[in-house]
C-alpha cells in the first residue's frame, strides 16, 4: 500500500520499520539511496528538523533477506495560511464570481471549500473548470438589501484556515475593461484623434445596465494624462491633441449608477493627421538641381517662385 | 414636458437623491452610533422593518415588468418611504440632521411627483389604494427603533439604485422624441 506521510517543515520524524523489532538489522533507503547509520536508532529512522528536500520515498528492508518491510512517501510541507479571497460582479446583473489563492505555497495538496450565504439562504457556487480556484454564483434576486457572506476554507493534511467576505450586491460590481479599442487620425485635422471601443463582452445587458466610460490620453513625450468622462456612446473625438505627436490612449468602464471602475483597457497608439510635405516641381527646384551652388532655403510654397524679388 | 424628457428628469433626480443619501445616511448612522455605523454590521430584520417596501425583486420578474407596473412600483414605494422618513425627520436629535432630513424629504417628494408626471405623460393612472405608510405602534425600545431606522435608510438606498435601472430601461423605450421634433423645426 502506497502510504503517504505528511510532516511539517522543521518537525522531527521517526519511522518504524513496519513490524520489525527495535534491535532488528535493517537497511533504510531514501529514493533508492541508502541512508547512513547516523540517522538510525536501532531499526528506527530518525529525521531531525526536516525541510522540503526531505520529501521522497523511504523504504526499509530486512537486513539479511532484503525483504521490503516498510515503505512510505514522505511529503514535507506547511499548513495553509489565511487564503486571499476576492468576489466581483463583472457580468451584473447575472451574478458574481469569487476567486482565491494562497499567499504562500504549502508544498502539499490543499482542498478548498466555499460557502455563500445570502440572508438565510445558502447559494450554490458553481466551480469553473478553468481557472480551478474560481466559482460563480447566479443572482436569483436583484436589488437586495441583505449582504452576501462568502466563507472560503482551505484544508490540507497539516492544518486548516479560512477567510470570510461580507458585501452588498452593488459594492462588487466592476465591469471588465472595454474591448476593441481603436484610435485613428482624422484626415485634414492635425489636432484630432477618433477613438472607438466596445462594451466588454462579459457585460450582458448594456441596455438596462448602461456603462459609462473614462478615457485617458497623453502624448508619449509627456507623463501627464488628460481625462474625459463619457456617459453615452462608445466613441469620442479628441480635439486637443498636439499636432504630429504620437499618443497613447486607454479606456475604463463603470456601471452608470453603481460599483467601481474597471481596470484600464489595453493601450492603443495613434498620431494625429499631418500634412504631407509638398514635392516642389516648380522652376526653382529644376534650376537648383542643375546649378552648382547649393541653397538650403526652400521658399515657402505660397511665394511666386519666378518672382526675382523672392529671396 | 414629453414623456422622454420627464423620464430623463426623473432619472437625474434619482441619481441626485442617491448621491445625497450616501452622505446623509453616513451622518445618520453615526448619529445612531455603534454598532449601526460599523461597515459590516447587519442587524436582524424584524417584522416591523419588513413593512418598509422592499426593493428586492426576482431578476426575471423585474425584467418582465410592464412600464406601467414598473412605474407604479416606484410610485408606491417612494410614497411610503417618504412617510417613514418624515417620521424620522421629526425626531432626529440634532438640528443639523433635522435640517438635512427635511431637505431630503422635500427632494424625495419631488421624486414622487416626478414619477407621477411620467405616469400621466404615458397615460397611466396613479396606483389606487393607500400609498401612505400604515400606522404602527412605536418600537418597544430604543435599540429596536434604531434597527428600524437602519433598515429604512438601507431600503431607501437600494430603491434609488433600482430606480436608476428602472428609468434607464424606460429611457431606452421612450426616447426624448419631443426634443428631436423641436430641433428639426429650427432647421438643425
Amino acid at each position: 500500500d502506497s502510504r503517504i506521510q505528511y510532516e511539517r517543515v522543521g518537525a522531527d520524524v521517526t519511522m518504524k520499520c513496519g513490524s520489525m523489532d527495535w534491535d532488528a538489522a535493517v537497511t533504510w533507503t531514501a529514493n533508492g539511496t541508502d541512508i547512513d547509520d547516523s540517522h538510525l536508532n536501532g531499526s528506527y529512522l530518525i529525521l531531525k528538523n526536516v525541510d522540503l528536500t526531505r520529501s521522497g520515498q523511504y523504504s526499509c528492508y530486512e537486513g539479511s533477506s532484503w525483504h521490503l518491510k516498510y515503505q512510505t512517501y514522505l511529503k514535507v510541507g506547511v499548513p495553509p495560511k489565511e487564503p486571499v479571497l476576492m468576489c466581483r460582479s463583472n457580468n451584473y446583473p447575472k451574478g458574481f464570481y469569487c476567486s482565491w489563492h494562497l499567499p504562500s505555497p504549502t508544498y502539499i495538496p490543499n482542498s478548498f471549500n466555499i460557502s455563500v450565504i445570502h440572508g438565510t439562504r445558502e447559494m450554490v457556487c458553481e466551480k469553473d473548470i478553468f481557472p480551478k480556484n474560481r466559482c460563480h454564483i447566479r443572482y436569483l434576486q436583484l436589488f437586495s438589501t441583505v449582504k452576501y457572506k462568502v466563507t472560503l476554507t482551505v484544508t490540507n493534511a497539516l492544518g486548516k484556515n479560512s477567510t470570510t467576505l461580507t458585501f452588498d450586491e452593488f459594492a462588487i460590481v466592476k465591469p471588465d475593461p472595454p474591448e476593441s479599442v481603436v484610435a485613428k487620425p482624422v484626415p485634414n485635422n492635425p489636432r484630432r484623434l477618433e477613438v472607438a471601443w466596445q462594451n466588454p463582452s462579459s457585460w450582458p445587458d448594456p441596455e438596462s445596465f448602461p456603462l459609462k466610460f473614462f478615457l485617458r490620453y497623453r502624448p508619449l513625450i509627456l507623463d501627464q494624462w488628460q481625462h474625459v468622462e463619457l456617459s453615452d456612446g462608445t466613441s469620442h473625438t479628441i480635439t486637443d491633441a498636439y499636432a504630429g505627436k504620437e499618443y497613447i490612449i486607454q479606456v475604463a468602464a463603470k456601471d452608470n449608477d453603481i460599483g467601481t471602475w474597471s481596470d484600464w483597457s489595453v493601450a492603443v497608439h495613434a498620431t494625429p493627421w499631418t500634412e504631407e510635405p509638398k514635392h516642389l516641381t516648380t522652376e526653382v527646384q529644376i534650376t537648383e538641381t542643375t546649378s552648382t551652388s547649393t541653397s538650403s532655403f526652400m521658399p515657402p510654397p505660397t511665394t511666386k517662385i519666378c518672382d526675382k524679388g523672392a529671396g | 414636458l414629453g414623456a422622454g424628457q420627464s423620464i430623463q428628469k426623473t432619472y437625474d433626480l434619482t441619481r441626485y437623491l442617491e448621491h445625497q443619501l450616501r452622505t446623509l445616511a453616513g451622518t445618520y448612522l453615526n448619529y445612531l452610533g455603534p454598532p449601526f455605523n460599523e461597515p459590516d454590521f447587519t442587524p436582524p430584520r424584524l417584522a416591523r422593518a419588513e413593512r418598509v417596501p422592499g426593493a428586492t425583486v426576482d431578476l426575471e420578474l423585474w425584467r418582465g415588468l410592464t412600464d406601467n407596473a414598473r412605474l407604479a412600483a416606484n410610485y408606491r414605494a417612494y410614497s411610503r418611504l417618504l412617510c417613514y422618513l418624515r417620521a424620522l425627520d421629526g425626531q432626529a436629535g440634532t438640528a443639523e440632521l433635522r435640517h438635512r432630513l427635511g431637505h431630503f424629504c422635500s427632494s424625495l417628494q419631488g421624486l414622487v411627483l416626478s414619477i407621477a408626471g411620467v405616469m400621466s405623460s404615458l397615460g397611466y393612472p396613479l396606483p389606487a389604494g393607500p400609498t401612505a405608510a400604515p400606522g404602527s405602534p412605536g418600537a418597544a425600545n430604543d435599540f429596536l427603533k434604531k434597527m428600524d431606522e437602519f433598515w429604512l435608510l438601507k431600503e431607501l438606498q437600494t430603491w434609488l439604485w433600482r430606480s436608476a435601472k428602472d428609468f434607464n430601461r424606460l429611457k431606452k423605450k421612450v426616447p426624448p422624441a419631443v426634443v428631436t421634433l423641436r430641433l428639426e423645426a429650427r432647421g438643425f
